[in-house]
C-alpha cells in the first residue's frame, strides 16, 4: 500500500496525532490557496456592497441580478474551495453510539408513566370546553375576512353589461361606428359610448363588430333583425374561461379564441364548433339609426363570459 | 352600359365623399383607405393617386398593362382564367377565385410576397416564400387586372417618418396579436391554416395586407384610418421586425417553453458540473 493510498484509508479522530497526514489541508500549497480564497471573498463582497449600492440608486435589473448573483456566487465558490482545500483532508470515521437507551432508564420511565397516571393526568372538562370555545369562536371570526377578502356580492353585474336600447357602438378612441365604415371581411372592437375606457366596459361589454355581408344578415331563427347590412355582433369574452375572442379567419367564417382555441362559428349565432368552450358567444342585437350610426336594440339577452355559480 | 358598370364603383369614389354601404369593399371614413381623402389626384377623370400625409395610393401604371396581361397568361391564367376571373373552387375554401375588382394592393400583395404563383395549388395556404416575380412584374400584373375593372385599394407608399411607434404598439396588441402573437412570429389557426411571421416584410406590403385582409385575415379598411395603419406599420416594422431583447436572445418569441428548455439545459446542466466539483474527493 502506497503512502498515497494510505492517506484515503478513513480512520477514527480518536487518538489521531496531530501531524498526522490526515488532519493536512488537501492542498499542496495552503498559503497560496488561502490567497485565492481571499480575492473571491473579497471579489463577492465587493460584488455584494455594489448590490446594495445598486438597490440603494434604484439601478437597472440586470444589474441588480448581475450584482446579487455574482456576489453569491463568487462567495459560494470560495467557501466550496475552503471546505475542499483548507480543511483537514480526511476521510475520517466515527462509530455510532448506541441508539437505545440502557434497560435501567427504560424500565424508570415505564415505572413513572403507570405510577402517576392515575393521580396526575386528570380529565379537565372545564379547560377542554374553554379552549374548544376559543378554537370555535376563532374558526367563525376566520371566516369573515375570509368571505370579506372575496370582495363585494356581484349582485346582478354578472348578468347585464352596459349595452342597453340605443346604446351607440364606439371603437377604443370613442368614435361612433358608421354603417358605411366597415368594408365586408372586416372586424373591430366595441364598446357601448362611455364604457371604452372603464374597466368593466373593457372587461365585460367588448364586444367583436364583424361585417359578414353587404345586406342583412340571419344568424339564427329568431334574429332576423339583429345585423343590418351585415354587420354582426357578438360579445368578445370566450365563455369557456373569458379571454378576448378576437381572433376572426375571414374565409373560415370563424371566430377563435386564443387562449384554449375554442372556435366559433360566426354565420350561426357564434355555435362553438371546436374546443372547450360549453356555449354559443352572445348575440348583440343592432340596428341601424336614421343618421346611419350602428346602435345597440337591447343589452344581450343572456349574461357574456364563462358560468358562475347563480347562473343556473 | 357595360363600361359605366364598370366605371361603377370608381365613379362612385370619385365624385362623392359618400361611399354606397352596399359595395362590400367600400367604406364611408374619410382617410382609410379608400379616395374619400385629403389628397386626391386625377387625371382625365380618373383617380391615379390618393391619401393623406401619413400613407399615399398610387395606381399602376396603366403603361404596364401590357406586359402585365402577357405574365398574367404565363403565371395565373392556368388557375384563374384568362379573364382572371377563377374557376369553380373544387370545394377548396378560397381557391382560384376571381381576381377582376380586388383592387392593385391585393394583387401586388400576394405576388410581390411571392405567395403567388402559388408552389402547391391544392394547399390550404400559399405561404410566402422568394418571389418568382419582381416588385416590378408585381406591379404590372396588378395593372392589368386592374384595367379590367378599376378597384381600390390602390399601391400604398406608408411615410413612417410621422408614425408614433406607441400608438402602433396599442394598436397592434388591440388587432393583430390575438392572431400573429404580440411578438410578431405567427402561430397556428383553425383547420390547417396559420397567421405568418411579421419579421421579413417590407413597409408597404404590412400595408396592402392591413387594408386588402389577404386569405383569413380581415380586411382593416374603415376600422382603422392611415395615421393609424401608419403607426402599425412603423411598430412592425421596428420594434417587431428588430426587437431589443432585454435578455440577449429572443429565441425565436416563442415565450416560456423556450426559455424553460434553455433554461433547464443550461441551468441544470451548469449546477450538475457544480455538484460534481464540490463532491469529487480531493
Amino acid at each position: 500500500m502506497s503512502e498515497q493510498d494510505e492517506h484515503r484509508t478513513p480512520v477514527s479522530l480518536n487518538g489521531l496525532s496531530a501531524d498526522d497526514p490526515h488532519l493536512q489541508p488537501a492542498a499542496k500549497n495552503p498559503a497560496t490557496v488561502e490567497v485565492v480564497i481571499s480575492i473571491t471573498f473579497v471579489l463577492g463582497t465587493i460584488l455584494v456592497a455594489g448590490f446594495g449600492a445598486a438597490y440603494w440608486v434604484n439601478a437597472k435589473p440586470w444589474i441588480l441580478g448581475a450584482t446579487m448573483g455574482g456576489g453569491l456566487f463568487i462567495l459560494g465558490v470560495g467557501l466550496v474551495a475552503w471546505g475542499k482545500y483548507l480543511m483537514p483532508r480526511g476521510p475520517f470515521v466515527e462509530d455510532r453510539h448506541e441508539f437505545a437507551n440502557s434497560q435501567a432508564d427504560r424500565d424508570a420511565f415505564a415505572a413513572a408513566i403507570v405510577e402517576r397516571g392515575g393521580s396526575v393526568v386528570k380529565r379537565r372538562k372545564m379547560l377542554a370546553g374553554l379552549l374548544g370555545g376559543g378554537l370555535g369562536i376563532f374558526g367563525v371570526v376566520a371566516m369573515f375576512p375570509l368571505l370579506r377578502s372575496l370582495g363585494p356580492l356581484p349582485k346582478g353585474t354578472l348578468f347585464h353589461t352596459d349595452w342597453r336600447k340605443g346604446s351607440y357602438a364606439v371603437d377604443q378612441t370613442g368614435r361612433r361606428v358608421s354603417a358605411g365604415d366597415l368594408a365586408v371581411g372586416s372586424i373591430m372592437t366595441v364598446f357601448p359610448e362611455g364604457t371604452q375606457n372603464s374597466d368593466r366596459g373593457q372587461a365585460v361589454d367588448q364586444t367583436v363588430l364583424i361585417r359578414v355581408s353587404n345586406q342583412r344578415f340571419t344568424t339564427q331563427k329568431g334574429r332576423e333583425t339583429w345585423a343590418p347590412l351585415g354587420y354582426v355582433a357578438y360579445s368578445k369574452v370566450c365563455t369557456h374561461l373569458g379571454c378576448p375572442v378576437g381572433l376572426y379567419e375571414q374565409q373560415l367564417q370563424l371566430l377563435v379564441c386564443p387562449c384554449h382555441q375554442s372556435m366559433f362559428n360566426v354565420t350561426n349565432g357564434a355555435v362553438p364548433q371546436f374546443g372547450p368552450a360549453p356555449r354559443p358567444l352572445p348575440q348583440l342585437p343592432l340596428y341601424i339609426d336614421s343618421d346611419g350610426y350602428i346602435r345597440a336594440q337591447a343589452d344581450y339577452n343572456q349574461p357574456v363570459g364563462p358560468g358562475f355559480w347563480e347562473r343556473g | 352600359m357595360a363600361g359605366v358598370l364598370a366605371l361603377g364603383p370608381l365613379a362612385l369614389f370619385a365624385t362623392s365623399a359618400q361611399a354606397n354601404p352596399l359595395n362590400p369593399t367600400a367604406t364611408t371614413r374619410k382617410n382609410s383607405g379608400t379616395p374619400n381623402s385629403n389628397i386626391v389626384v386625377k387625371k382625365n377623370g380618373t383617380v391615379i393617386k390618393y391619401g393623406d400625409k401619413y400613407i399615399t395610393y398610387s395606381a399602376p401604371s396603366s403603361k404596364l398593362d401590357a406586359l402585365g396581361q402577357a405574365l398574367f397568361m404565363e403565371n395565373c391564367a392556368s388557375c384563374h382564367g384568362t379573364l382572371a376571373n377563377g374557376v369553380p373552387a373544387n370545394g377548396v375554401v378560397g381557391a382560384y377565385p376571381d381576381l377582376v375588382g380586388l383592387g392593385p394592393a391585393t394583387i401586388d400583395f400576394w405576388v410581390a410576397s411571392g405567395r403567388m404563383p402559388a408552389k402547391d395549388t391544392t394547399a390550404v395556404e400559399a405561404p410566402r416564400r422568394q418571389a418568382a416575380l419582381s416588385p416590378q412584374q408585381a406591379e404590372a400584373i396588378a395593372a392589368w387586372v386592374n384595367s379590367l375593372q378599376p378597384s381600390f385599394p390602390y399601391i400604398p407608399d406608408p411615410h413612417l417618418k410621422n408614425a408614433n411607434v406607441s400608438d402602433g404598439a396599442a394598436l397592434f396588441a388591440l388587432n393583430c396579436a390575438a392572431c400573429h402573437t404580440i411578438e410578431g412570429d405567427g402561430d397556428a389557426l383553425a383547420m390547417s391554416t396559420f397567421s405568418p411571421s411579421l419579421r421579413n416584410i417590407p413597409a408597404y406590403q404590412v400595408v396592402e395586407a392591413i387594408r386588402t385582409g389577404p386569405a383569413n385575415m380581415p380586411r382593416f379598411t374603415g376600422n382603422l384610418s392611415d395615421k393609424q395603419v401608419n403607426d402599425l406599420t412603423k411598430y412592425v416594422t421596428t420594434e417587431i421586425q428588430h426587437p431589443n431583447n432585454p435578455g440577449g436572445f429572443g429565441l425565436g418569441g416563442l415565450g416560456p417553453v423556450a426559455e424553460g428548455f434553455v433554461a433547464l439545459l443550461l441551468g441544470v446542466g451548469f449546477l450538475v458540473l457544480i455538484c460534481y466539483w464540490i463532491g469529487e474527493r480531493t
